[in-house]
């Protein structure tokens, strides 16, 4: 399987068949002496600002914090709820229930959702 | 028995929503200066999309992913913003043309200022979008949008010489003003390939839940719908050629448009084409303000779906909301829609290489396209269109600067 | 035993190191196997190009730029997993001198 082929930037489809998101990012860990393994897929707007500029990321946490988003780190789903199939990746957890559905939450709860007909 | 109803409906919806005000317009300006002599490159644009628009829709129908989807997902995110951001800046400038057809066919009809019109337009978007769903106004706008079959009707109804007329599908060179010439060429390939049209068709095909048995649907709609739509722009044209140039009008204000269908249908011409334009230009902000919000929910990986209730995917009513506001803004604040459309045209067959080079890409990658990727005559055409719009690229300004209206 | 976490999308595309310091290329690819539930590395793969690494990473992009002409003298190399040093993963380095390494055959 080739990492950034297979399963970066993939679409991540939740057990109930919802899109939940790219794999923003892979997290790698290194134990001395042991095979590099990959522990997590990182989903969430930091993850994907810091691919652009550590800046942008720092603006994008802060951002989450002042408006109580609860996005300040961003949302890891362990390797052993993830199935790499195809073009897409199948992960063995309920997306609302995750973090990863935090500013669609915060949107739908203070604004869009007090427009009439939403 | 139910594909060919979906066949039918597809080439019905692809003619109906084929013209809006970027091929109106150059089509009107090619007819009006250099009679004939450009339906060549109508047909040329015609031909292009024809290719992309198959391809999309195989892309979608085979991979079950957009074109956006794939971009993100093979490219990267860096990639994805880069193309977000350089897209949707020109289709936003589209998008405020297409509004401000909207308001100046209004404006025809009720003699009110096209910008009086522009936050009323606005809102009706809005609603349609917000409380519609993908079906409705796709097929909605598109099957209202025939009223554009005018357009054929008064070209056949004004005896051209078919045979000249013939003659223009072969490219000649113009005896003078050449500048002028090669950049209604550029803004008439930009309004015929635009890339919103591609990924709308994409996005399109996924909303409806196409499959690898829509494959030759695909195709029949793609060929036939894009091929019947072209012939409306080159009866634009025909029509300005005939009704423009005799008069040495050159079509460089909005207020002349109208008078295009007067000579075949009488004062009804005048009321015909102001209903054109306006429907025309509603289902195009319609499919552009969705495209760009598409672009943004797929490219992020948010929930989306025009089929969905606004409060199940908040993020991408709020990007589409504030799409159409800033849409809007460039009406209100006055810019004429005709030089905004010849502007936004030429912009756009500028940035056609951002979105074609990974599409060309996707279109021969095993992982998304399993046996139906593209043979040779679909590659060889899509490398032609890349080249064509380096070629574009590099002349749009210059051309913009010497040869522009 | 010290932790280290690497994330793999700020990895992708930077210039790795030779042990004289040199630039040997830029990380395009990993690659890992499945065992036992754990997606672990098998080796990084290095490539001659740098913005492109990710169209570089398709054959059909190799080809393409083979027909433009685009290509370098070899493609690139192959680095196991024990031969790349991540302690600054800003500045990869090999462990290892590049004649150890296999090179990636164009595919």
């Amino acid at each position: 399987m080739e990492l950034i082929r297979d399963c970066l930037d993939k679409q991540l489809i939740d057990r109930n068949g919802r899109k939940m998101g790219k794999a923003d990012g892979l997290v790698m860990l290194i134990e001395e002496g042991k095979r590099p393994r990959v522990a997590f897929i990182e989903v969430g707007g930091v993850t994907q600002a810091r691919r652009l500029h550590t800046r942008l990321a720092k603006l994008v946490a802060s951002l989450s914090k002042r408006f109580k988003v609860d996005e300040s780190d961003p949302y890891r789903i362990p390797w052993s709820k993830v199935v790499v199939s195809g073009i897409d990746v199948t992960v063995n957890v309920d997306a609302e229930e995750t973090p990863a559905l935090a500013w669609e939450k915060w949107l739908r709860k203070n604004v869009i959702g007090k427009i009439p007909g939403a | 028995m139910k594909k060919a109803l979906e066949i039918a409906l597809g080439i019905v919806t692809s003619v109906g929503g084929f013209l809006e005000i970027g091929s109106i317009t150059t089509a009107a300006q090619g007819g009006a200066s250099f009679r004939f002599q450009l339906i060549w490159a109508i047909l040329l644009g015609g031909l292009c999309l024809i290719f992309l628009v198959e391809q999309s829709g195989r892309l979608a129908a085979v991979s079950r992913h957009t074109i956006t989807d794939a971009i993100r997902e093979r490219f990267g995110f860096n990639y994805f913003i880069f193309l977000l951001i350089i897209l949707s800046l020109v289709i936003l400038l589209v998008l405020g043309a297409e509004i401000g057809g909207v308001c100046v066919a209004l404006e025809f009809i009720t003699g009110v200022g096209f910008q009086w019109w522009a936050v009323p337009v606005a809102l009706l978007i809005w609603l349609i979008i917000w409380k519609g769903t993908f079906s409705f106004i796709e097929d909605g706008a598109s099957i209202l949008g025939l009223v554009t079959v005018c357009f054929l009707v008064a070209a056949i109804v004004l005896h051209p010489p078919w045979k000249e007329v013939a003659h223009g599908a072969l490219p000649t060179l113009p005896a003078s003003d050449k500048a002028h010439y090669w950049f209604i060429v550029v803004s008439i390939l930009g309004a015929s390939i635009s890339p919103y049209l591609m990924f709308f068709y994409s996005s399109g095909a996924v909303e409806d839940k196409w499959d690898e048995s829509y494959i030759n649907a695909n195709r029949a709609i793609s060929v036939l719908g894009m091929s019947f739509g072209t012939v409306l722009s080159v009866a634009v044209l025909i029509v300005s050629a005939l009704v423009y140039l005799p008069r040495g009008i050159q079509v460089e204000h909005y207020s002349q448009l109208p008078l295009m269908l007067i000579d075949a249908f009488g004062y009804w011409g005048f009321i015909l084409f102001a209903a054109s334009l306006g429907i025309a230009c509603l289902g195009a902000t319609l499919e552009i303000t969705l495209e760009i919000a598409y672009m943004v929910a797929q490219g992020f990986g948010w929930n989306w779906s025009e089929n969905q209730r606004p409060r199940e995917e908040a993020r991408f009513s709020l990007v589409y909301t504030v799409i159409i506001i800033l849409g809007a803004l460039l009406v209100v604040v006055g810019i004429d829609p005709l030089k905004l459309t010849i502007f936004s045209m030429a912009l756009t067959a500028a940035t056609l290489p951002v979105a074609i080079v990974p599409f060309l890409f996707l279109m021969n990658d095993e992982a998304y396209m399993h046996e139906h990727r593209n043979g040779f005559l679909s590659n060889a055409v899509v490398i032609f269109i890349i080249g064509m719009t380096f070629v574009l690229a590099v002349v749009t300004i210059p051309l913009e600067i010497f040869g522009g209206g | 035993m010290q932790k280290q976490e690497v994330n793999l999308e700020l990895l992708v595309g930077r210039r790795v190191f030779g042990l004289n310091g040199k630039s040997i290329g830029h990380l395009e690819e990993i690659q890992a196997e499945l065992i036992k539930g754990e997606c672990l590395v098998t080796e990084y793969l290095v490539g001659a190009y740098a913005v492109v690494e990710r169209l570089a990473a398709l054959s059909i992009g190799r080809a393409i730029l083979k027909l433009f002409g685009a290509t370098k003298k070899h493609d690139g190399y192959r680095v196991p997993w024990d031969k790349l040093d991540l302690t600054d993963p800003e500045r990869p380095r090999l462990l290892c001198s590049v004649d150890e390494l296999k090179t990636l055959a164009g595919e």
